[in-house]
């Protein structure tokens, strides 16, 4: 994407490295420093990622309830938990909102952070100020938003009350969950539009100059810059930004288990929440196992159809 | 990169579309926008000064009648003992990502130990990860070894958030690392140590400033480990303190708008004291 200065495998390194006399003149041993500097990290990927990770995939695969879990005995039991993940309609509804979920936030949160990205290009008095307090939703905690928008759509809170001044209204918006998830959504956005823009922000500054100045001297006025230099170029970013924002996305909970908590009639609940409740509020571990396996699964799968889509 | 971000002619993008326009208009244009966006923000900002009754009255309200103190007396005291939990898990977490990560991206940037492509591809992999994926099995896991209700297991719950994200911002501060000046250390007889301690460390700071207060940041607004592994109402971090604020008997505005001011604290400051390397770092860890 950009010329890096200096790459790990760059040659003058490797110039140097060959012209440096040895240290040692003694035949050369198995240097084991690299090793060291990694070790506190490697067990720990070992013990508290990976472990996890194949220990809820196992689980996704045992009858892990209360009763089995007191008496410590999880046994196998094939595929019954995710049979019974996959025969529970809120499980289609948890599926079927995590990709709206993450479509209509990723679609506003991009659109809102490329119109941004572009006002941002311009040099105006206070720009730094602008961009320092824009960033503020996306380096909030997720619990502060949370209950800003719990607030905000509050029976009687500020947005039914302008609604209100324009005619319109009242809206159940925390009652009733074609309301509910909306707003959940409404809530993402806010949270997510800073990140996709400074990312496409510097994505913009990085395009050359020149490559401007070619096309104004060629006549191209700015639409055809734009459709022509600023969107090809930053595809790359572009692609990266999507993706990311995918991931972050299919796993968001903190925000729609405190602004609903999955309900009402449990109509706003994503994988996540949905996997939670099953895990901790119903207390089968096995299922909510297998529910997390399939939102893997679906997280893979998302990426997948958007990589095709950008080859296109 | 700092300094070319604010000359002025790098912005020809945009520049001729609205070269007639005088730059005070645009910086107006500008305010409103940010405005409106952060709406919410200042909602809670003035809310958390109002009483109940004047925040839901029915009637909008931009300022506060009078200035309802005692929210904010009220729910600093109930919040001090779990403000002092979120410290002391956040800092220790802090710490612990940044001596775990600061070496183990040193070693696999530029020491190039076997299998550090797969430690590399795994990393990125776990970002994938729904936090699900983690939090039942550390349960489980913790409550059979006793870490369930304790700080010290909610800190090592926080470090599997914390962790691979240091690592990959990490990872690509150390890529600019002028290497000769170890390799010079090393010829004059420096060890493995020192030279990491007197040269990468200093030569990295700024990085492992951004990821440590990030890596401070994750677990101070981290929901889900408190939630699932604390239960001891005097270990709850601030968080969890305030998700359990609702619901009991319906929702004390008065106190909770106050108490999601404070929460947001650290990272207002953290964002308004370093916007620009905010910028740099994110930019820097997702797009190379």
């Amino acid at each position: 994407m950009r010329a890096n200065a200096k790459t790990p495998a760059s040659k003058d390194t490797k110039a140097v490295v060959a012209e440096r006399p040895r240290p040692t003149a003694r035949k050369a041993r198995f240097d084991t420093s690299p090793y060291l500097f990694i070790l506190p990290f490697f067990l720990f990927c070992l013990l508290l990622m990976l472990y996890p990770v194949v220990y809820s995939l196992t689980l996704s695969f045992r009858e892990a309830t209360v009763d089995t879990f007191v008496s410590g005995d999880m046994p196998f039991n094939g595929l019954t938990q995710y049979q019974a993940a996959v025969v529970d309609p809120v499980f289609w509804r948890a599926v079927v909102n995590t990709v709206l979920f993450a479509f209509f936030s990723i679609l506003f949160q991009f659109t809102i952070g490329f119109v941004l990205a572009l006002l941002f290009q311009l040099n105006f008095p206070l720009k730094n100020f602008c961009l320092a307090v824009l960033l503020i939703p996306w380096v909030l905690p997720v619990l502060t938003a949370a209950n800003i928008f719990k607030g905000l759509f509050n029976d009687v809170g500020p947005i039914n009350q302008i609604m209100h001044l324009v005619g319109l209204g009242p809206f159940p918006w925390l009652a009733d969950p074609s309301y509910a998830f909306p707003a959940t959504i409404v809530a993402n956005i806010w949270i997510g539009f800073p990140f996709n823009f400074i990312l496409l922000y510097a994505g913009m500054r990085s395009i050359p100059v020149e490559v401007y100045e070619a096309a104004k001297i060629d006549g191209a006025n700015s639409w055809k810059r734009m459709v022509h230099i600023t969107l090809p170029m930053l595809k790359p970013v572009s692609a990266a930004v999507l993706m990311l924002g995918t991931i972050y996305t299919v796993k968001v909970f903190d925000l729609v288990w405190i602004m609903t908590g999955g309900g009402p009639a449990n109509g706003t609940h994503l994988l996540s929440t949905y996997a939670y409740q099953v895990g901790f509020s119903l207390l089968n571990f096995g299922e909510a196992a297998a529910i997390a396996t399939l939102m893997v699964l679906l997280v893979l799968l998302l990426n997948l159809v958007q990589m095709v889509l950008q080859r296109k | 990169m700092e300094d070319r971000l604010y000359l002025p002619e790098v912005s020809h993008l945009m520049r001729t579309t609205f070269a007639t326009l005088p730059r005070w208009w645009i910086t107006a244009a500008a305010l409103t926008v940010t405005a409106v966006l952060l709406s919410p923000f200042y909602w809670v900002l003035v809310g958390s000064f109002m009483t109940p009754a004047e925040l839901f009255g029915g009637q909008m309200s931009l300022w506060p009648k009078h200035f309802a103190v005692e929210n904010w007396s009220v729910a600093f005291s109930r919040l001090w003992p779990h403000i002092q939990n979120s410290l002391f898990v956040s800092a220790v977490a802090s710490i612990g990502t940044l001596l775990i990560t600061a070496p183990a991206a040193y070693g696999l940037v530029w020491r190039k130990p076997r299998g550090r492509q797969t430690l590399f591809a795994f990393t990125l992999m776990t970002q994938m990860l729904p936090a699900i994926v983690f939090v039942i099995p550390l349960f489980i896991v913790f409550t059979k070894i006793n870490l369930v209700n304790t700080l010290y297991g909610l800190i090592l719950a926080d470090m599997t958030f914390t962790i691979p994200f240091a690592l990959i911002m990490l990872s690509a501060y150390m890529k600019d690392l002028p290497y000769e000046l170890v390799e010079a250390a090393l010829v004059d007889g420096a060890g493995q140590l020192r030279a990491f301690l007197m040269i990468v460390l200093p030569m990295t700071l700024p990085g492992l400033i951004t990821v440590g207060v990030f890596s401070f940041l994750i677990p101070w607004g981290d929901l889900i480990f408190a939630l699932s592994l604390i239960t001891d109402d005097s270990l709850q971090p601030l968080t969890l303190q305030l998700y359990k604020a609702f619901g009991q008997y319906g929702i004390d505005w008065g106190f909770l708008l106050p108490g999601s001011v404070l929460t947001a604290v650290p990272a207002v400051i953290f964002v308004i004291a370093a916007s620009r390397f905010i910028v740099a770092g994110v930019t820097r860890g997702a797009i190379k």
